[in-house]
């Protein structure tokens, strides 16, 4: 029968808890669904996402960028580039908004489990590499070496600064920020994550990469990943796309054939590279 | 193969062989007998080009980048175009805007005997007075010469509209506006639309609602035939396509009838003159 | 073979309007249309194919899919549940289209559920077509002029009368209680149209997606809406809030789906400016592989029908039965 009050096609309501700046014009947007069913039901894996509403603009997709196992509290990231985004950076904690999901495939953590991890997060992108991160340090014995390349244009990009040490005293994690463009007395790497990614020059041996970032970044990460010896079955990414639905109606995301919302957004590069249409 | 159909292919060949250009825009004919514009790129493709009064686009609107968006990086190839008189007058229009370089476009400008929708002579085309570009590179003569109607209003019907009551009128445009489907083909035909952006599909600021009712459609028609006030050509392009018959042209000559009262301006007479809503002229003097 | 009279069914259908609401073919500014109708005299019975798609009924050009009243708290309510309609006249290309929605809308988990409220409220009777007209190719695409797919009751025009075959258990219950007379012949085979183009299975459409004749075949796309918007199948959407009411609590607003297409230019940009299909090519390419590859691969139907209005409303020019006719050959020449 049908189910025309799922969460997956009619919002839940859920209230704003917290605005945190992560960086300039970016906002870490944490909310609790009202329903006390919905908070607990909602579970999702690292890498889905949700589609937002603000009520009286419209909806968009943003990546989930909190660990469903550490609580109620679900988080995404905000950069404010369009009419939503910009809506969204007026809200306050106690405004409602709309959450439909969880959406999407997430990424397979079962499949990473023994495996050393390289994580490249550009940008923003980095805010749905953030429960893949929290989820290995809440179960470190199931991972190998996890290795954290962080890139952004400029400092003042960076997203989840004050996490940083927090993720680099767990065992076995070495992370290593670079911005395009360096001010004076910056203790990190100058450059873009491609050429950080080749001075680290990760081993291959039983390694998955994890990226997330622009399209441009994505596919040099992933010409630069191929150089260093890494397969394409060893890659994964996550993609963007416009979206309206989420759930494979409306038409908006398709690449080639692939649907990101449905079997996206989180892809095997092997799979990628199958894509008719460029993702970039 | 006709007499103007020959004048067409030799000069496109001409345009091909000297690699004075690398496409040439005309028209063919498609396997069911319609007409339908083609880019020819080699001389072994020119004899595709045909002529006749259903060849009824601007393919000046073929011109601009950034309508039909060839990719980033591309150079501006230099093209020659087919055009009757009222749409090379286009071309005068969006080299005036700077949206065409002159040096980039070879126009091919055809004596004109009328264009037709759907089988019937355009409005335009009854009273036109001009049947000779005026503006071309390669001038394509007709086999006799062509009959210039007797001087008339041109703007008769639109008069006649002018004598209705505003609740007529709304009621007359309401339903013709009512069967649009807000398909935008009037606008992506139309040589003087060419914003990356419309405001009707503007996102931020939202200014006009996706709804396909009536308020929207007739906000969409009706603002575009002011953005269209003394730049459009007449050449009827937008009617042409419309899959609903809407008749468009109406609603542009009525505004074009304004400007020439009130502004005494054509569009299009020259590369200098520019549209009067869109230049400030400290001597003007509005005879209101 | 059962059989109904001009006149009996004039009846039937007047009685079926005095319950229900009938959409049928009708003329309206001088095209064919579905259309509610008020009076069955309205019908237009000899027609090629309607102007327009009747996707309408499932998928209106605009509509609310969602309220939101926000004041203290948010309140989101559903659309009230859509009027039981019966579409009337349908071509069989049409009541197709019907099959290929549902396969997108309903059978793909998650089922959309405003299309799921319209699509529970239809029947669909078809008028089978006497010929296949100029640029009608459904035979091409798996249907045909008296296909009966997707229809609860389809109606085949004879010499005094309609042939009438009760497709669904839907069908049978309405026309149980109608007095039909038995009839020993068989309705004309429908003319098919000769010297179609072959479709290619999906699978093998992969191999000419880089080829040249695709950028050839776009340079005179407007990249305007119109092959969309008389497609019966395209169902791509906008959707965007809009405010209905301001009260002294707060407001009301309503969430709009209208129709949209993937060969609009700014389709696919995304907030910050990033357009993957920014030139026509890309664009034009999305349209016919979805159509033909994409659809049937990920829905498990063909995404076209073949009612051919797109090759009558192109003002370009561009013709889905060239594509077609162009992919057998380009797969044909790589063959050798």
């Amino acid at each position: 029968m049908l189910d025309t009050n799922s969460i997956l096609t009619t919002p839940g309501l859920a209230t704003i808890k917290g605005m945190k700046d992560l960086a300039d014009n970016i906002k870490l947007v944490q909310v609790r669904f009202d329903d006390p069913d919905a908070r607990k039901n909602f579970s999702y894996a690292p890498g889905q996402f949700a589609e937002v509403s603000v009520f009286g603009v419209g909806e968009s997709p943003f990546g989930l960028a909190s660990s469903s196992e550490r609580g109620d509290i679900v988080e995404f990231a905000v950069n404010r580039v369009g009419t939503l985004t910009e809506a969204l950076f007026r809200l306050d904690v106690g405004d409602q908004i709309g959450l439909r999901g969880p959406l999407g495939n997430g990424f397979p953590m079962d499949r990473f489990k023994g495996k050393n991890i390289v994580i490249l997060g550009g940008g923003i992108g980095g805010a749905p590499l953030r429960p893949i991160i929290q989820t290995i340090l809440d179960h470190r014995g199931d991972y190998g070496k996890l290795t954290i390349l962080w890139a952004a244009r400029s400092p003042d990009l960076l997203v989840f600064t004050d996490e940083y040490d927090l993720w680099q005293q767990a065992p076995d994690v070495e992370m290593f920020l670079t911005v395009d463009k360096a001010p004076a007395g910056w203790p990190h790497e100058e450059g873009l994550i491609t050429t950080l990614l080749e001075k680290i020059n990760p081993s291959t041996d039983n390694t998955i990469t994890i990226t997330c970032g622009p399209p441009i970044m994505i596919k040099f990460a992933m010409m630069t990943l191929e150089k260093l010896g890494f397969q394409p079955d060893q890659n994964w990414v996550t993609l963007e796309a416009k979206m309206k639905c989420g759930i494979g109606k409306c038409g908006r995301c398709n690449m080639g054939g692939v649907y990101i919302c449905t079997e996206g957004p989180v892809f095997c590069f092997s799979e990628v590279r199958q894509f008719l249409e460029s993702f970039v | 193969m006709t007499f103007i159909e020959d004048q067409i292919r030799q000069t496109a060949r001409k345009y091909l062989e000297n690699d004075e250009v690398s496409c040439v825009i005309g028209y063919e004919r498609d396997t069911r007998g319609r007409s339908r514009p083609v880019f020819i790129e080699s001389v072994d493709q020119v004899d595709r080009l045909v002529w006749g009064p259903d060849c009824n686009l601007n393919l000046a609107s073929y011109l601009h980048e950034r309508k039909h968006s060839p990719g980033k990086d591309q150079p501006i190839p230099k093209t020659a175009v087919v055009l009757r008189p009222c749409d090379t007058r286009a071309i005068n229009l969006l080299i005036n805007e700077q949206q065409v370089a002159r040096e980039n476009v070879r126009i091919i400008g055809v004596t004109c005997e009328g264009s037709e929708i759907n089988g019937s002579l355009r409005v335009d085309c009854e009273f036109c007075q001009e049947r000779v570009p005026p503006l071309y590179d390669d001038l394509i003569l007709t086999e006799l010469p062509v009959e210039v109607p007797e001087s008339a209003d041109p703007y008769a019907d639109i008069n006649e509209m002018d004598q209705w009551t505003p609740e007529e009128r709304l009621a007359f445009w309401t339903s013709e506006f009512d069967r649009c489907i807000r398909c935008y083909a009037c606008r992506q035909a139309c040589p003087g639309c060419y914003c990356f952006e419309c405001v009707a599909e503007k996102l931020d600021p939202h200014w006009v609602s996706i709804a396909l009712e009536v308020p929207e459609k007739m906000f969409f028609h009706v603002m575009r035939a002011y953005h269209l006030a003394g730049r459009c050509v007449g050449c009827g392009a937008c009617e042409a396509v419309c899959p609903m018959d809407i008749p468009l042209g109406k609603l542009n000559r009525k505004v074009a009838k304004e400007i020439l009262e009130l502004f005494d301006y054509r569009t299009g007479d020259s590369i200098e003159t520019h549209p009067p809503l869109v230049c400030f002229n400290p001597n003007e003097r509005l005879n209101l | 073979m059962k059989v109904i009279s001009q006149e009996q069914l004039n009846l039937w259908l007047a009685d079926l309007l005095k319950q229900t609401v009938v959409v049928a073919p009708i003329e309206k500014h001088g095209k064919i249309q579905y259309q509610e109708i008020n009076s069955i005299s309205q019908i237009v019975w000899d027609f090629t194919r309607p102007e327009l798609p009747p996707r309408n009924w499932v998928i209106p050009m605009t509509e609310p899919i969602l309220f939101i009243e926000q004041g203290p708290t948010t309140v989101l309510k559903q659309p009230d549940l859509p009027h039981e309609k019966i579409l009337f006249g349908l071509r069989p290309c049409d009541s197709r289209s019907f099959k290929v929605l549902d396969a997108l809308f309903w059978d793909k988990e998650p089922a959309d559920p405003q299309y799921a409220r319209h699509r529970q409220a239809l029947t669909l009777i078809g008028l089978a077509c006497p010929e296949m007209w100029d640029s009608c190719f459904c035979t091409v695409v798996g249907g045909a002029p008296d296909d009966t797919e997707g229809l609860d009751i389809l109606l085949t025009r004879i010499d005094d009368g309609f042939a009438v075959q009760a497709i669904t258990e839907k069908g049978q219950a309405l026309v149980s209680g109608l007095d039909l007379l038995q009839w020993s012949g068989v309705p004309a085979d429908p003319s098919e149209a000769r010297g179609l183009p072959k479709l290619h299975e999906s699978a093998e459409w992969a191999a000419v997606f880089k080829d040249v004749f695709w950028k050839e075949l776009s340079h005179a796309c407007l990249s305007c809406r119109v092959c969309s918007f008389v497609c019966p199948t395209c169902r791509c959407y906008d959707v965007r809030d809009e405010v209905i009411a301001i009260c002294p609590n707060g407001k009301v607003y309503e969430r709009l789906r209208a129709w949209d297409t993937c060969t609009s230019m700014g389709y696919r940009r995304i907030a910050g400016g990033h357009n993957p299909r920014e030139t026509q090519v890309k664009r034009l390419k999305n349209r016919f592989y979805c159509k033909f590859m994409y659809y049937p691969e990920d829905f498990g139907v063909l995404g076209c029908v073949g009612c051919g209005r797109c090759i009558d409303a192109c003002p370009a020019g561009i013709d889905i039965l060239e594509v077609v006719e162009k992919v057998d050959l380009k797969l044909a020449q790589a063959q050798i």
